[in-house]
């Protein structure tokens, strides 16, 4: 017995069994009159010109933030990204060595969140914007660094070696050569990276480096729903609109990468990228000035307390186990969560036009409404634990593959979907065997590299539904323990530097057999 | 336009005044015909003369904007169970075949079947080989090897895949058969197999409406319709097509397609 194509998609909802059984145990009373009125406030936002001008302001700071940090990874992962390339090395200087080097130093900062980046550095620096933008542009850089320099390494080596034969020097022929080649790919990433980044800046303020997120967190914890709502509508809109601008740019030069290049075009739309690119520096200035970055107030360190002796013993003797199992299974269950129950979803909703379109909104509100929010909106009827931490995340992330899954079901062709709906198939068992079995394999990649994101994403719940290391390192962090706190950044970093070595392996076997 | 106060008598399949558009030009404008149970109808016309969509109005894919689809004497369901089932007799033979490609053969054929299985059956069928009997008589009726069951359907090659295509339209037990230029793009021995097959099942109660581009392969059929610009051009039994009419379909097609049917006249 062996499932074919179309089940293995929804093979990761099994989840979803242990998981409704464990529910009951979990409500608690109470809560479910609050949920309802916050659901109701949806339809009425407050629409107070002081609410809005709040609400506003703190929308401009999140862009602003997240723009900042995107720009600034951006920068950084492309000089990373070479200076990690082994094609760049070899080019050079002859020698591919130190490209590993630097491959394996920038495994360290891309295996921890954002948010512990901004916590730390929050507890360095004292609270200031530069440090919401500092704490995104590390772990994107090197995430980028690791993208471009796969990317370079990637590419036809023949119209470098041309180039190096006729006696190009090695700075100029590297630009010429492989320049052109890798600007779709790091395009159509950066465009992905700017929508990561609002939601990263939206969850930063959460935790109170500012915009946005404090506003969501305050109101939420204070029960002002209608004003909750006037935020979530904006950046609702925001988010969506950034969505399909970057969608659109990404049809417009993304696609002749990936296509046979009519003549003339790429110049055209080379220089259209460059005017862009361009005309985003003043904007950044501008935005760095309103938003009061200043990148001399990064030299000022806070002194740190001094660590006691016998920090160490009571740094060992944390109940390491339990902490990491209680993060695999929170991350097995989001995960499983996620990839499985946005297939599960749209084929619920197959026969109704409206099914779609109400799948969709719901997944938008998913991507922008940051875990530890949704996390505590179930605090009000869920007791805290691993499962409300994996429904918290699990939404989160099913916002995103579901995107995902609808951009590839619309994408693959519907001959075979056409032809079982004429021979009398239902909708639902059309979309499941018509679609699912040609999109299942890629989907599931992308699953298993997003499994490995959750994995890193665990401490952002963590920190508020109490379980695995997350929870421990709020408690390090709020105690200063910076023993415990090296120990647990330790944790976190191996733990996700295994899951995307599997991650990477899984996605290889299920590419390799498609 | 149809008669309400006239029930229609049980023709396998019928079409009233049928109107389809276009961009330009209305892709079918007043298409009217009947066939009847054990007919065999070959369609033919130069390329953009509405074959392909008059097959699709027949299978219920493409709902015409005027006129009227008579399925064994009903009009379109208008319940989804209705529909399904009214679906149900109706085999289409696809041009690109739209076998499922990750799928074994086994769950192919089976995926016929969907109409009438419900969920536990169509699921079950992912997982394991279900109804393996049947599946081997179909393969064996279009003399292929039972063993080819097990094999997903990438690693078949062209003229299997027109074969399990066939086995998978034969199990779905239509009594309408449908297919779009089936031969297009066959060797000329495998387009005669083909073919052979096609109208060997054909036979009464079921019925068959086959398009071909090419007017050299009649023989076998009961009638032909010519299309041409959308309307039915002629409509008459194999034997009396003479060459004059077929140079007359295919003729000028490029330079006659503005003026709208030129020539052309209704049955």
């Amino acid at each position: 017995m062996r499932p074919a194509p179309p089940l293995l998609l929804l093979l990761p909802a099994l989840v979803l069994v242990p998981v409704l059984l464990q529910l009951p145990a979990l409500i608690h009373g109470g809560g479910w009159e609050l949920i309802g009125q916050f659901l109701l406030a949806a339809l009425q936002p407050s629409l107070d010109p002081l609410v809005l001008r709040s609400v506003l302001t703190g929308l401009g700071v999140t862009t602003g933030m997240a723009l900042l940090g995107w720009a600034l990874s951006l920068l950084v992962g492309l000089v990373l990204g070479g200076a990690s390339s082994r094609v760049l090395w070899r080019t050079v200087t002859g020698h591919e060595a130190p490209a590993c080097v630097m491959r394996r130093a920038l495994a360290i900062p891309r295996s921890i969140h954002e948010l512990i980046w901004g916590l730390l550095l929050l507890q360095l620096l004292g609270q200031q914007p530069a440090v919401a933008v500092l704490a995104i542009a590390i772990p994107y850089g090197a995430l980028v660094a690791r993208v471009v320099s796969d990317l370079l390494d990637a590419l036809p080596p023949h119209s470098l070696e041309a180039l190096r034969a006729g006696g190009a020097p090695a700075p100029a022929a590297l630009l010429t050569a492989l320049g052109p080649a890798l600007l779709p790919g790091v395009v159509s990433y950066g465009g992905y990276r700017l929508e990561c980044a609002l939601r990263s800046a939206t969850l930063l303020g959460v935790f109170g480096l500012g915009g946005l997120g404090n506003e969501l967190l305050l109101t939420l914890q204070s029960l002002q729903f209608r004003e909750l709502w006037s935020s979530l509508w904006l950046l609702l809109a925001v988010m969506l609109t950034l969505e399909a601008a970057i969608a659109a740019l990404r049809r417009r030069w993304g696609m002749p990468g990936r296509f046979g290049l009519r003549g003339g075009q790429v110049g055209r739309r080379g220089r259209e990228l460059v005017l862009v690119g361009l005309g985003l520096v003043p904007v950044l200035i501008l935005v760095a000035q309103a938003l009061a970055v200043d990148p001399r107030a990064l030299l000022h360190w806070q002194s740190l307390p001094a660590l006691t002796a016998n920090g160490w013993g009571a740094a060992l003797a944390l109940p390491w186990p339990g902490l990491i199992l209680s993060t695999l299974v929170l991350t097995l269950l989001a995960a499983g969560l996620a990839v499985g129950v946005a297939p599960l979803l749209l084929l619920l909703v197959a026969p109704w036009w409206w099914g779609r379109l109400l799948l969709q909104l719901s997944w938008a509100f998913g991507r922008l409404w940051p875990p530890p929010l949704t996390a505590l909106l179930l605090l009000f009827v869920l007791k805290p634990g691993v499962i409300t931490a994996a429904l918290a995340l699990g939404f989160h992330n099913l916002g995103i593959l579901g995107r995902l899954l609808l951009e590839g079901a619309e994408a693959t062709p519907d001959a075979s979907e056409q032809a079982l709906r004429c021979s009398g198939s239902g909708a639902r068992l059309a979309l499941l065997y018509g679609r699912y079995s040609s999109l299942a394999r890629s989907y599931l990649a992308y699953g298993a590299y997003r499994a490995d994101v959750i994995l890193r994403e665990t401490v952002v719940v963590g920190l508020v539904a109490g379980s695995g290391l997350g929870a421990q390192l709020r408690e390090s962090l709020s105690s200063f323990a910076w023993d415990q706190l090296l120990l647990l950044l330790v944790a976190y970093a191996v733990l996700t530097l295994v899951g995307e070595d599997l991650s990477d392996r899984g996605r290889r076997r299920l590419l390799a057999t498609a | 336009m149809p008669n309400a106060a006239h029930p229609p008598s049980t023709a396998v399949l019928e079409l009233r005044g049928v109107r389809v558009e276009g961009r330009r030009a209305p892709r079918l404008d007043g298409v009217t015909l009947r066939v009847d149970a054990g007919e065999r109808v070959a369609l033919i016309g130069p390329s953009g003369a509405g074959k392909s969509s008059l097959l699709a109005v027949a299978n219920g894919l493409l709902e015409p904007t005027a006129g009227t689809v008579w399925w064994e004497g009903c009009p379109r369901a208008r319940s989804r169970q209705g529909r399904r089932l009214q679906q149900a007799r109706i085999g289409t033979l696809w041009q690109d075949l739209r076998l499922i490609e990750q799928l074994t053969v086994q769950q192919n054929l089976n995926a016929a079947c969907l109409a009438r299985w419900g969920w536990p059956k169509a699921v079950l069928n992912l997982l394991m080989p279900l109804d393996t009997p049947a599946c081997r008589q179909a393969l064996r009726q279009m003399d292929l090897d039972p063993a080819l069951l097990e094999q997903p359907v990438s690693a078949l090659s062209g003229g299997q895949r027109q074969r399990v295509a066939m086995a998978r339209l034969l199990r779905q037990e239509p009594l309408l058969l449908l297919a779009d230029e089936p031969l297009a793009s066959l060797d000329p021995r495998l387009a005669a197999e083909l073919l052979a097959l096609l109208l060997e099942q054909a036979r009464a109660p079921r019925a068959l409406v086959l398009s071909l581009h090419r007017p050299d392969l009649l023989a076998g059929f009961d009638r032909v319709i010519g299309l041409r610009n959308g309307r039915i051009a002629f409509d008459q039994s194999a034997e009396a097509i003479n060459a004059g009419q077929l140079q007359a379909l295919y003729g000028q097609a490029e330079n006659s397609q503005d003026l709208n049917g030129e020539g052309a006249a209704l049955p």
